[in-house]
């Protein structure tokens, strides 16, 4: 009697341990982003322009410079930040400036944002300038219909066409 | 404040524990093995998942269509595989938190204890690591989850700054390389994890690395009643162009990642990073422990009438393990009294144990349990040998006296006859315990090597007043009984070392020398053996000739006699002094020797700090007869003395 009651007992104290992996092993789900709401997602990695234009070396520059050395163009090597601005029904919902990678600031810039937004439709406008200054430069701007738990991502592709949307 | 939470935390455990030992009764409590069960459990992963391994496929589409067909194709076998590889990797975390927080409210992760606790929050982020990792292998929208938010938070650092969550925006950048890689890192972190762990293990003394089987059984039955019965199931298929939106969550894992989306990766970073930064450094943060005689305490443990060192803050069991004492023990965690032993001389904290375990009166009668009692200064314990070196449990026997002979002034041979021809067994170099009418008890060295005889050949020296020896010297004859109990005692030869050896003998401490150097002939051992038998007068030298004919025999062995107080007539033109000043002059660095030294009291107190401070590692000394605490070292110092007791 007191081995079968030992087992319950051990039984009665395995029985919430297995409870408590089991349930917290999948629950309370995790709302990742509010019902009725997509997401928004701006992704991009672009070498913006050179800060600075190229110039054309005289014929008396390059005759001073080693024979290997005479590149007809003298350009600098720093190049300029990005800045992207997204409109979204009229209002600018965010803007950002990225610095272009490498101690030189040579490299490409990188921008990644993540927002959301009221499921329905959208008129959204995204703006990107790279060059050093000046108005911006690419300009897309789309009106769309986002159900809860889309995906919009908008990224820059040069040979594509620059800002692209892409649901 | 953090006295208090220790306290909060010591308190709490006991009265869950108390529970559990309702229930399991307290060698079974699985509370009492959260390190074992982590390993436990660990394997079960690793098991389950090395068959997982073999069935999944390391592709966009086949990661995900193999890992649900699993569950949903084979319930019973692979599906059930599947839920246990899971639940016993949640499993892991939960012990292992256990585990750490127990240590942590037991005020066991300071001092000396730094590496294992350091260790162990390595061991913790990497079970985080490679069970974070697992989540991304079965490419449902949990993974889709888990590698994105991982690659967001990764890209907070400048080194990435956005770069890396392009590889999981775009469904056309995943791969089926990804998969490969992702199964390579879950199975190498795992292996950084078993080797980790192992250092980690290796750090505590005959730490038991598998669960009793009851438990082990208990758990392996729970874990599959709960796969069974709540299978895990793959989510919707991985689809970079749709948002996560909401998910069963694994919240043992993943709550950084809850965190990461109601804060912001660089709240997270910082969480993470003080969190690690804190857990870290706990083992020096103050305050620091009371600081007690030094770092270093020793022990005086009998009946091995062996001195081992204890560290501030350590266990008197973890002490004596670590050097090899025998010390019984089972839960370690003051829950089932199985390593209860007496405190003869000096103070220790007890520690927390279950009530019931040690009453105040046993308490009050010197009792303590080994695995919760802390030294406060030197101290001397007893307990009750379970086991002996090399199996020889000690027993009582009957035996004669066969044969009384003087040896010398004030020594005597006496050889006993053990009743019904049996042959005692027994090391070179252990004793007996001469069994007195009324209980008391008289510790003599077995003075010959170990042999196929039921005769027993002792040594014993006159002490003025003594009860006994006086009793030997003025009536004992052949025939009287004797009782007595044995072997005993851990100070004997170790054959498994090269280290040449230097004996020191005091006195009637020639007697076990005596065994272990007869026996070391019997064995051929060919390591240099070197006798320094020290004694007041040539005439307390009672057997001169045995050791030279030795050394004329054995070209291994050198006899250097060593007198303390020559008279004239002794016409002694040898060496003088204290016999282990002698060996110091001889070898003033001893890092590459054994010492076995046996003789009296002071001679052994003397020689042991003194031989230490000259490079004698603590794992090559092997003494015997010797009292420790400052209390006992002016009262009594022949009660146990092999060859000479009182």
């Amino acid at each position: 009697m007191k081995a079968v009651l030992r087992i319950a007992a051990q039984f009665a104290l395995y029985l919430p341990l297995m409870l408590l992996i089991g349930v917290f092993s999948t629950w309370p789900r995790f709302q990742v982003i509010a019902p009725g709401e997509a997401l928004v997602r701006v992704s991009m990695t672009h070498a913006g322009a050179r800060k600075v234009a190229c110039r054309t070396r005289s014929a008396a520059e390059l005759a001073k410079l080693a024979p290997n050395m005479r590149n007809p163009q003298d350009c600098s090597r720093e190049r300029a930040a990005l800045v992207v601005e997204l409109e979204i029904d009229g209002a600018l919902a965010w803007r950002t400036e990225a610095q272009p990678a490498g101690l030189q600031r040579d490299g490409a810039s990188t921008i990644y944002h993540r927002m959301t937004l009221p499921a329905g439709r959208h008129r959204i406008v995204a703006r990107l300038r790279d060059t050093a200054d000046g108005p911006f430069n690419h300009v897309r701007e789309a009106v769309l219909e986002l159900p809860a738990g889309a995906a919009l991502l908008i990224d820059f592709a040069a040979d594509k066409g620059g800002l692209q949307f892409r649901t | 404040m953090l006295k208090r939470a220790h306290a909060a935390g010591q308190w709490s455990f006991m009265r869950v524990e108390g529970v559990f030992n309702a229930a399991f009764g307290d060698r079974l409590n699985p509370l009492y093995y959260l390190g074992p069960i982590s390993y436990f459990l660990l394997w079960i992963a690793v098991g389950t998942g090395l068959i997982l391994y073999a069935l999944f496929e390391t592709s966009v589409i086949g990661a995900y269509d193999s890992v649900d067909a699993l569950s949903r194709d084979h319930p019973w076998s692979g599906g059930l595989l599947r839920s246990l590889h899971r639940y016993a990797s949640d499993g892991v975390i939960l012990t292992m938190l256990l585990h750490l927080v127990r240590h942590w409210s037991f005020d066991r992760y300071r001092g000396f204890r730094w590496f294992s606790w350091v260790s162990g929050v390595a061991l913790l982020w990497l079970v985080y690591t490679v069970g974070i990792n697992g989540y991304m292998l079965p490419w449902d929208r949990l993974s889709q989850f888990v590698v994105v938010a991982t690659a967001e938070w990764f890209d907070w650092l400048p080194v990435f700054n956005g770069a890396l969550v392009r590889n999981f925006i775009f469904t056309e950048n995943v791969s089926d390389r990804l998969f490969s890689l992702l199964a390579f890192i879950h199975i190498g972190v795992s292996l950084v994890i078993l080797a980790i762990l192992w250092v980690h293990t290796q750090r505590v003394p005959q730490a038991r690395t598998v669960p009793p089987l009851p438990i082990a059984l208990g758990l392996t039955g729970a874990m599959v009643a709960l796969s069974l019965a709540a299978p895990a199931m793959s989510q919707a298929r991985a689809d970079l162009a749709l948002a996560v939106t909401d998910l069963e969550f694994d919240w043992f894992y993943l709550p950084a990642y809850a965190l990461l989306y109601r804060t912001s990766p660089a709240t997270l970073w910082m969480v993470l990073a003080g969190a690690s930064l804190l857990f870290l450094l706990l083992p020096w943060l103050p305050p620091r422990r009371r600081a007690l005689a030094g770092d270093l305490s020793h022990v005086l443990v009998r009946p091995d009438n062996r001195i081992v060192p204890v560290r501030d803050g350590e266990t008197v069991l973890d002490a004596g393990l670590r050097e090899g004492i025998a010390f019984p023990f089972d839960c370690r965690s003051g829950g089932c009294g199985r390593c209860k032993a007496t405190l003869t001389a000096g103070r220790i904290d007890y520690g927390n144990c279950q009530p019931g375990v040690l009453t105040d009166a046993e308490r009050a009668d010197g009792k303590f349990l080994l695995c919760t009692a802390v030294a406060l200064g030197d101290i001397e314990v007893a307990y009750e040998p379970e086991t002996a070196p090399g199996g020889l449990a000690p027993r009582l026997w009957n035996a004669r006296v066969a044969l009384i002979e003087p040896l010398s002034h004030d020594v005597k041979r006496v050889v006993l006859n053990v009743e019904g021809g049996e042959a005692p067994e027994f090391y070179a170099g252990q004793y007996l315990n001469i069994l007195l009418e009324d209980g008391e008890k008289r510790a003599f060295s077995f003075a010959t090597a170990p042999r196929r005889s039921p005769e027993v050949e002792l040594q014993i020296r006159l002490i003025p007043g003594g009860r006994f020896t006086t009793h030997v010297f003025e009536a004992m004859k052949p025939g009287d009984a004797i009782r007595f109990e044995g072997p005993l005692g851990a100070f004997f030869l170790r054959e498994e070392s090269d280290k040449p050896i230097i004996f020191v003998a005091g006195s009637t401490g020639f007697a076990p020398v005596k065994s272990m150097v007869e026996y070391a002939f019997q064995r051929g051992m060919t390591r240099r053996m070197l006798l320094y038998w020290g004694a007041r007068r040539l005439r307390d030298l009672y057997l001169p000739e045995l050791p030279r004919q030795w050394a004329r025999e054995h070209p291994n062995f050198e006899f250097i006699p060593v007198l303390s107080d020559a008279a004239p007539e002794d016409a002694w033109t040898g060496r003088t002094g204290l016999v282990h000043e002698a060996i110091l002059e001889d070898f003033p660095d001893l890092g590459a020797y054994q010492v076995y030294a046996c003789g009296s009291a002071g001679m052994v107190e003397a020689a042991y700090p003194a031989f230490r401070a000259h490079g004698l590692s603590a794992d090559e000394c092997f003494s015997d007869a010797f009292r420790l605490t400052p209390a006992l070292r002016s009262e009594q110092v022949d009660l146990v003395k092999p060859g000479g007791g009182a």
